[in-house]
């Protein structure tokens, strides 16, 4: 993960839901309120980005209560909630899960550091392992590479597959498209690569 | 609700399309600007809250003001980070394109959705590069120019796939005037048909001028 990556920011900015420990006067806007005060308690979606840093950031603070306190609590997110592993847990193919994060697998690892979740990481690891196979064999289809049928309509959208495929297809994240995308190119060009030595 | 660091944002996810895009889309100047802008503002208002203190601020006595601070300071890092990854992307796709052949004027003209410029087309205001792309462009291809002038009989820019014919036909697609080739001037007039040594048009194909035949 490069200061510079694309994916790496955009998941960063993905929100996650915080509760406000101080009153802050001068951040009202960030709950729609510009102006006012900030209440203890508040509850605020905030991208990673800004809820990581509040977070982990030691306040300092010299009332007893707020030794050790940070400025704000979070929560996991939704896409990473009790709903979605327990669908995950049933069958990891039946969910899209681009539908609770584009960065689904680069939010999970990001919150993973951030708290303490053993269960969420043996879920994720089962869940990207049945889904990686299932993508594997879409994208060997997908070339038209098989060994039944020659390669038809091979160019163009790599997502466009047709049939029961694409609806799980629809469903990958941006880092299951990654690994989609090289196991459809690898396969074409190791398929491109066995037709051109048979003509020598 | 506008928050500060959504532009930047937008500015990466423009990044993240550029990645895929065979072109280069227009430099989002008035983006840039702003976002630039919000930074400033952050930076004043940081200065602003801190001007009271006199250089002596202590965060555990004023919690309430150290949380304000910490997310104006994350606010303009997250837009630095965001601006320097936009041009970069731009930038390293700018080398991906002088490597391939193009040049300033070429990359200037190129109008978004068109993959391939029309050279002379540029009257200003239109292109898709920033002042300072333009810029880059031209010293990376001089720099690139020296590098490859150390080979005389290699082509580093050349293509990579071997040749199976010396020779080759080609339409011409758009008038690129007189050429000269070991056997003599090729006058390039548009839909005109030539056999020419492959070598020595291997860039107007590159270009769009030509169109290879067979």
């Amino acid at each position: 993960m490069s200061y510079y990556d694309v994916d790496s920011i955009l998941t960063d900015a993905e929100k996650i839901p915080c509760t406000f420990q101080f009153d802050i006067p001068d951040l009202g806007y960030l709950e729609n309120n510009p102006g006012q005060t900030l209440k203890t308690g508040a509850r605020v979606g905030l991208p990673l980005w800004l809820a990581e840093m509040l977070a982990i950031a030691n306040t300092g603070g010299i009332g007893p209560d707020d030794q050790g306190k940070s400025f704000v609590a979070f929560d996991l997110p939704p896409a990473l909630g009790n709903d979605v592993m327990q669908a995950l847990k049933a069958d990891p193919r039946a969910i899209p899960i681009r539908d609770q994060s584009a960065h689904f697998y680069s939010l999970a690892t990001h919150m993973m550091d951030l708290s303490d979740e053993p269960e969420l990481g043996t879920v994720l690891r089962k869940t990207f392992v049945t889904r990686a196979g299932e993508i594997a064999l879409h994208a060997r289809k997908a070339g038209g590479g098989g060994s039944s049928k020659g390669g038809a309509s091979e160019e163009g959208s790599n997502l466009g597959v047709g049939g029961a495929g694409e609806e799980f297809l629809r469903g990958l994240d941006e880092w299951e498209r990654k690994l989609f995308r090289k196991a459809h190119d690898g396969a074409r060009a190791g398929k491109e690569w066995m037709e051109g030595v048979k003509k020598f | 609700m506008p928050m500060y660091g959504d532009l930047g944002n937008k500015l990466v996810q423009h990044a993240k399309r550029t990645q895929i895009l065979p072109h280069l889309p227009p430099y989002q100047t008035e983006l840039v600007r702003t976002v630039t802008r919000e930074v400033r503002d952050l930076h004043r208002d940081v200065d602003s809250l801190l001007e009271p203190f006199q250089g002596s601020f202590d965060p555990a006595a004023d919690p309430a003001s150290a949380c304000t601070l910490l997310v104006n300071h994350l606010s303009m890092r997250r837009n630095k980070r965001c601006l320097l990854a936009y041009h970069r992307t731009r930038t390293e796709k700018l080398e991906v394109l002088v490597w391939n052949g193009s040049d300033v004027l070429d990359l200037s003209a190129q109008q978004a959705g068109g993959a391939n410029g029309v050279p002379g087309a540029n009257d200003g205001g239109t292109s898709s590069l920033s002042p300072q792309e333009e810029d880059y462009v031209r010293q990376y291809g001089d720099l690139l120019a020296a590098y490859k002038g150390q080979w005389t009989d290699v082509d580093l820019t050349g293509s990579l796939e071997p040749a199976r014919d010396l020779f080759i036909d080609v339409r011409v697609l758009k008038d690129a005037g007189e050429i000269q080739t070991e056997y003599g001037a090729i006058n390039l007039t548009k839909n005109s048909q030539f056999y020419v040594r492959q070598g020595d048009v291997e860039r107007l194909i590159a270009q769009g001028y030509l169109q290879k035949l067979g």
